[in-house]
């Protein structure tokens, strides 16, 4: 307690210096912290962007489907099999796909029908939310169909133009039907972009005639599990069908991801170096100045240990002070990049290996936006100090009272 | 490519006798696998006709039959129209030139088929759209070779292989054609693509003299790589000769039921 005492008095006395070593803190620390959220925010943003919008944590689909789409390579009574998931904790809805023909006017073109349970949809994905124009699906109005943004400019469509589909329904019949365009989405990935025509299940199983079964079902696992552990018990729900985790769906993106991660890890590990001898500088300052004064402190019988203690006591003060000042400076600038983000226009509209990019960049907030930079702030201050410490800890009285 | 196209147009609606009049060559004459092409691709040239003919399509999930009624002048004009089943009576098809339209029934409209959309099914058949327009012509788009002789259902037969020319824009690189020796009439067709696979096999079968023109009443399409599928067609009525002009292939005609 009095060593505390003794150690904000010490800070005190020297008001410059501290506020000096305190303004490198803070600020390395906002800077951690700024950086910390918006590299959080890229990757889970993107992440989020990928598994949200179209992957899904697990894909469930019939042997085969995934090599070769037929309308009839189907998960047989999908209900159930959604139930037995939502009853395990998971999320799950199921999709039906279809290939055909969308015209509109005199143009025409390929397209993929998807049936879509919408009741469900929206605890898997984030696509209800991707309209750009017009309106998501309701199931009330199964002739209204949602399309891809440039299948629509293809076509020419507009908001309640009408689109003609063409298929072959499951029973060899010439499927077609007559739709409302009700919404286009945006950028979502290269297939849905081009070719996506979202209808109610409903509407898909009539227009298909395709009472049952589904083609894919996605899959949600809770936060709390680990996605290995999950795919194992999607398997054990779903046996006989094929189960796929997303980076096994999409090993390319995968592995960029962990790329992108390392990437960043290592920008973190450099801001912490280039950070870290900013303070070991000060700290150094700090304790070499006051040499002598260490000096008469040992001279008067402070042990080595006590004036370890002491020294490593004004550093916890100082990052203590500067972890207060550097949070409650860094919140305004986080809400600000977490709610608006940085606006990376040129990027708007490009999409990478086929997904969609986010052109907002947000950051992302969580209790460890501010632990992690500020455990680092301490354990590089404690590296920082260890040796100026130990060095005037061990110093003889008589070599540091002459010490100049 | 327009040029081109129309005059290729015109080459069909050159009237049929250039082949008709030529003297069949000896089947050791140089000439002859070409003659026998010219002969195949103006088999119905010039020709107006109009019929009903059953359609069997079988696929691993399932068959089904349909009635069809077929009016066509030479091999640019064609419109067929579903009869039966009930639920898709009225849904036709129209080809002008080179143009294919499906009519809808249920929706009540009219899908102009576009380059990309010609391998798709025709009328969920193992026909595709681009053999109703099928634009290709063996004896100008193929070299043609004498590749063997042989005997199917007891008639003596000449085999024929095709091979794409280099810049010529068709859809199989190689075809095996089987014509009856007696009246080269065609018996049947392999269709390969550029990996040299076998993709489907053509039969033509129950051939009958219908007022001095001969034609097979029986179409049969096997793709290959599904076995057990095939698309039937067989003509239950034909008519030749019946008075139908340009005028009779519009997309309003196409519309109507």
């Amino acid at each position: 307690m009095r060593l505390t005492r003794m150690a904000w008095r010490n800070l005190g006395r020297n008001r410059r210096r501290t506020t000096v070593t305190v303004a490198a803190m803070t600020l390395s620390l906002m800077a951690m912290i700024l950086y910390s959220g918006l590299m959080t925010g890229y990757i889970r943003g993107a992440q989020r962007n990928l598994l949200d919008l179209q992957l899904g944590d697990i894909q469930i689909h019939a042997p085969g489907y995934r090599d070769k789409p037929s309308l009839y390579a189907r998960i047989e009574a999908p209900d159930r099999l959604v139930s037995r998931l939502r009853g395990q904790g998971f999320r799950a809805s199921a999709y039906l796909l279809a290939g055909g023909l969308a015209a509109a006017g005199d143009a025409s073109a390929g397209a993929t029908f998807y049936g879509i349970d919408v009741k469900h949809v929206a605890t898997v994905s984030s696509l209800p939310g991707q309209v750009l124009r017009g309106e998501w699906l309701d199931p009330r109005r199964p002739r209204s169909v949602v399309v891809g943004r440039r299948l629509a400019r293809s076509l020419e469509i507009k908001l309640g133009d009408e689109l003609v589909v063409l298929t072959q329904g499951a029973d060899g019949s010439m499927a077609n039907e007559l739709y409302r365009v009700r919404g286009v989405l945006k950028s979502v990935n290269d297939a849905i972009d081009r070719t996506g025509v979202l209808m109610t299940e409903e509407a898909f199983r009539e227009l298909m005639v395709l009472p049952e079964g589904a083609h894919r079902v996605v899959v949600r696992h809770p936060k709390n599990q680990q996605l290995e552990a999950a795919v194992a018990r999607v398997r054990a729900l779903a046996p006989g069908l094929e189960v796929k985790t997303w980076r096994e769906l999409m090993p390319t993106l995968a592995s960029m991801f962990d790329t992108v991660f390392a990437v960043m890890y290592t920008m973190f590990l450099i801001v912490s170096i280039a950070i870290g001898i900013v303070i070991l500088n000060a700290m150094l300052m700090a304790v070499f100045e006051r040499i002598r004064e260490f000096g008469v402190l040992k001279a008067l019988g402070m042990g080595p240990g006590k004036v370890l203690r002491l020294i490593l006591c004004e550093a916890a003060l100082q990052t203590g002070l500067a972890a207060g000042i550097g949070a409650a400076l860094a919140t305004p600038f986080l809400i600000y990049l977490a709610r608006v983000g940085l606006h990376m226009d040129r990027m708007a509209g490009i999409s990478v290996m086929g997904m969609a990019w986010d052109p907002v960049w947000r950051a992302e907030v969580s209790a460890q936006t501010f632990t992690g930079p500020i455990l680092t702030l301490g354990f590089v201050v404690l590296v920082a100090v260890l040796y100026p410490g130990i060095k005037a800890a061990l110093i003889r009285p008589v070599a540091a009272m002459h010490h100049r | 490519m327009r040029p081109l196209t129309i005059t290729i147009a015109l080459i069909l609606l050159l009237p049929g006798e250039a082949v008709a009049g030529e003297k069949r060559p000896d089947p050791r004459s140089p000439d002859f696998p070409r003659y026998v092409m010219r002969k195949l691709d103006d088999l119905y040239r010039g020709a107006s006709s109009q019929g009903v003919m059953e359609m069997k399509v079988k696929t691993k999930h399932w068959s089904r039959a349909m009635a069809l009624e077929s009016w066509s002048l030479g091999k640019d004009y064609t419109l067929v129209r579903i009869l039966r089943p009930r639920k898709e009576r009225g849904t036709a098809t129209l080809k002008a030139r080179n143009d294919l339209f499906i009519y809808l029934n249920k929706t009540g409209k009219t899908i102009k088929i576009t380059s990309g959309m010609m391998g798709g099914s025709w009328m969920g058949s193992h026909f595709t759209n681009d053999d109703l327009i099928k634009h290709s012509r063996f004896a100008r788009d193929y070299d043609i070779k004498l590749s063997g002789q042989g005997e199917q259902g007891g008639a003596k037969t000449y085999r024929f292989t095709l091979k794409a020319k280099r810049d010529a824009a068709v859809v199989w690189d190689r075809l095996v054609v089987t014509v009856r020796r007696s009246d080269l009439q065609p018996l049947r067709q392999e269709f390969y693509d550029e990996d040299g696979k076998k993709v489907r096999v053509l039969t033509l079968a129950e051939h009958r003299d219908l007022g001095g023109r001969v034609m097979p009443l029986r179409m049969t399409m096997k793709p290959t790589d599904k076995p057990g599928e095939l698309t039937e067609v067989r003509w239950t009525k034909i008519r030749f000769d019946v008075n139908l002009d340009k005028g009779f292939f519009t997309l309003q005609k196409l519309r109507s039921r």
